[in-house]
């Protein structure tokens, strides 16, 4: 077989094109099928549009007048927020710390990770109990510090707390194991040769580990951010319909709540469009501000 | 050597294609039915119904995948987009109201005409009057077992602790809000409900105490007429009392489940809710919810039902109630050769003379030969339920089972914008009749 192989692209584009028609199909044609739908009147889920809304960009005009959307963009705000800080954050100081540890890393990177391979529905039933307001866990434990009323955890003010802990409790595993990974490939020589320039641990971790991890940081931030668009699971298990009030919904609960609940279909399709777009802009707010360096 | 092995491997290739024969000839015949049904969670008729699926298919050597869940918003919601995704179930037990209207519509349910058509004796065994028309063509579709009812459970411990007698035939509204008073005083919770849950049966006798059993089926042509007016001073009536602080704490994050448990554990005085519940409170009374035989009878003995105070035309003894459910058989179902029997068949055994009195127990049926009923198997409550159904002067169906979806957002899902005043009653009633009349 001579060389010709590697010069001839023609094969190169037969083997995408199954993964691109997978993506057109279902992906890309339903993303445009979205956007039509959300100038449409749709009676239910599944059945065909009875026609366009009059006028056709009403949905859009509820979408910027509805305060329900305005919570659920805040809480979105907020969660990218709690996800960057809680998660990457005390994954980031728990990651400094297990790296100092002498023995037992495997331990504390499995007990760590663990939570991430629990399914979020398993986890919010669980964090349910936790926070239930008659015989939950912690209000059992207050009452036994001599607490006199019950708590409740779920009520207004204190929801986005109940919510949000969880959610970052769950994922602080992961952003961990890949900032253990990073600090592992950080040459030992370095470290060596600080110490032997008489630099404490503090003036190690501040002048080479975090600056040598700034590229694993970006990536970790990048995904945290994306993936606070997408929580879902969780805060629809603890705090279905938006519960209480709507004061918890996100922007992905709050159109699967449109869709699925209040089936209003043409809704939900606008949502997801403004799903899509706050993506989009975020992404490029995020990739900027958190750009890998060259070293 | 070779040719031990190649005895071998045609050997195992010989006993694999007989077994697999095996399988093959065990499996013809039997038909694997996919039914959902609300028998499910604390419903009372959860284990009846379990009971009766594995007698038929012992009976039948037929298989049921059962998909049945607790019976709320979320279930009619699965079971509708079920059908319009093309993944319904070949029988379901359901509503027979507004809630069936879309899969009726897109004739994807077989009528019983049509059945009969074919199987002259299908539900023959039942008063055709009493099985409900559709909303949609008025034909009938859905064979029912077991009526319901909607009434005040009453914990009477709490009621003794706060000198605080039983709800009765006579009593108001205005009877009730003092006593809720008293209870408040003595330190428990007046009303188990959790309105950012389950408002559903606040909503119905709220709007019931201002509508008559002749009116309240009537959905209002606008939040301005007489019966508008009516939903709007039900909605009003829930919010007062939350303001007074008859509902639990968190009533309004809570979930109907904590609220109950409220109530069987001798924190919350009253409960509004369906013959279903007697089962569920008797569930809850015992060490093992699976095993009856585990039942603390002094427990639920503490338990009793009575009549939802009254107001205006309504009297307390006219309750919400009749024959909202039935089961369907699907066009799914029906256009296969296979299962088209066998579903006929689960619904004739699953509404015959001998199983619906097991189902219906304290509840009407539609029986032609309804065998009287033997108290004597009852419980404290269920014979406390019969004789409470005994003084009943009226059984209307709710006029929640006529509006159905979306419309029902703003004052059900809204039920806590509304009692914590973030949306008045008129503005969330009439949203609700801009979406039903759309």
């Amino acid at each position: 077989m001579g060389t010709g192989i590697y010069k001839r692209k023609k094969p190169l584009f037969f083997f995408l094109l199954p993964a691109f028609a997978f993506l057109a199909v279902y992906l890309y044609y339903p993303f445009v099928m979205n956007i039509v739908n959300s100038f449409q009147d749709i009676p239910r889920l599944g059945v065909p549009a009875s026609g366009m809304n009059t006028p056709w960009y009403s949905n859009y005009v509820q979408m910027f007048t509805d305060p329900v959307v305005g919570t659920a963009m805040k809480n979105t705000l907020i969660m990218i927020g709690v996800t960057l800080i809680g998660q990457v954050g005390i994954a980031l100081i728990l990651a400094l710390m297990v790296d100092n540890v002498k023995y037992g890393k495997k331990i504390f990177r499995t007990v760590y990770f663990f939570p991430i391979v629990i399914s979020a529905t398993a986890l919010g039933l669980l964090f349910n109990l936790i926070f239930l307001y008659d015989k939950g866990m912690i209000n059992q434990m207050l009452e036994g510090l001599g607490q006199q009323t019950l708590i409740d955890w779920k009520s207004e003010g204190r929801a986005l707390l109940t919510m949000m802990l969880p959610v970052m409790w769950q994922y602080v595993g992961f952003y961990f194991v890949i900032l253990m990974t990073g600090l592992n490939n950080i040459s030992d020589d370095l470290y060596e040769a600080a110490r032997i320039d008489g630099a404490g641990k503090w003036q190690s971790v501040k002048y080479i580990s975090l600056p040598l991890l700034h590229n694993v940081l970006c990536t970790c931030s990048v995904l945290a951010v994306t993936g606070a668009l997408k929580v879902f699971d969780l805060p629809w298990t603890m705090f279905p319909k938006g519960m209480p009030m709507k004061s918890t919904f996100l922007t992905g609960t709050y159109m699967y709540y449109q869709t699925m609940e209040a089936r209003n279909v043409d809704y939900g399709s606008t949502l997801a469009v403004l799903i899509v777009v706050l993506g989009m802009v975020l992404s490029g707010v995020v990739n900027r501000i958190f750009k890998e360096k060259d070293y | 050597m070779k040719r031990a092995m190649a005895l071998a491997l045609t050997g195992s290739m010989v006993l694999s294609a007989a077994s697999a024969g095996c399988v093959l000839a065990e499996g013809a015949g039997s038909v694997e039915l996919n039914v959902t049904t609300t028998f499910a969670g604390e419903d009372g008729n959860a284990q009846n119904f379990k009971n009766a699926v594995d007698a038929w298919c012992e009976k039948t050597g037929n298989t049921v995948s059962d998909t049945s869940a607790t019976s709320d918003e979320s279930f009619k919601t699965r079971v509708v987009t079920d059908f319009e995704t093309g993944s319904e179930p070949d029988v379901l037990f359901f509503f027979n109201g507004a809630d069936a209207n879309s899969f009726i519509e897109a004739g994807k349910v077989i009528s019983l005409d049509d059945i009969r058509a074919e199987y002259p004796d299908y539900a023959s065994n039942m008063n055709d009057d009493l099985i409900v028309d559709s909303l949609v063509d008025g034909k009938k579709y859905a064979v029912p077992v077991n009526g319901y009812w909607e009434a005040m459970f009453v914990n009477t411990e709490i009621l003794e602790a706060a000198g605080v007698e039983k709800p009765g035939a006579d009593t108001t509204m205005e009877d009730f809000i003092a006593d809720c008073q008293k209870i408040k005083d003595a330190g428990y919770t007046p009303i188990a409900c959790a309105l950012g849950n389950i408002p559903h049966y606040w909503w119905e006798y709220s709007i019931f105490n201002h509508t008559s059993p002749a009116t309240h089926l009537q959905v209002p042509a606008s939040v301005d007429d007489e019966q508008g007016q009516a939903w709007v001073a039900g909605m009003e009536d829930i919010k007062t009392l939350y303001d007074d602080g008859f509902f639990p704490e968190n009533t309004l994050s809570g979930t109907d489940d904590e609220t109950f448990a409220m109530f069987t554990e001798g924190k919350a005085a009253f409960l509004i809710d369906g013959s279903w519940k007697v089962g569920g409170i008797a569930s809850a009374c015992q060490s093992d919810t699976e095993d009856p035989s585990t039942l603390d009878t002094a427990k639920l003995d503490k338990f009793d039902v009575t009549y939802v105070p009254g107001n205006g035309d309504r009297k307390a003894t006219d309750l919400i109630g009749g024959l909202s459910m039935g089961y369907y058989i699907t066009q799914k179902a029906w256009e296969d050769p296979d299962k088209r029997a066998a579903a006929v068949d689960f619904v004739s055994y699953m509404t015959s003379d001998e199983l619906v009195p097991v189902f219906a127990q304290h509840t009407a049926s539609a029986l032609k030969a309804a065998p009287e009923v033997d108290a004597s198997q009852f419980n404290s409550l269920q014979v406390k339920a019969m004789d409470m159904m005994s003084g009943v002067t009226s059984l209307t169906g709710a006029v929640q089972d006529l509006f159905q979806g979306d419309c029902r957002v703003s004052t059900f899902d809204g039920m806590p914008e509304i009692v914590s005043g973030k949306v008045s009653a008129a503005d969330a009633v009439k949203e609700g009749l801009d979406a039903y009349n759309k």
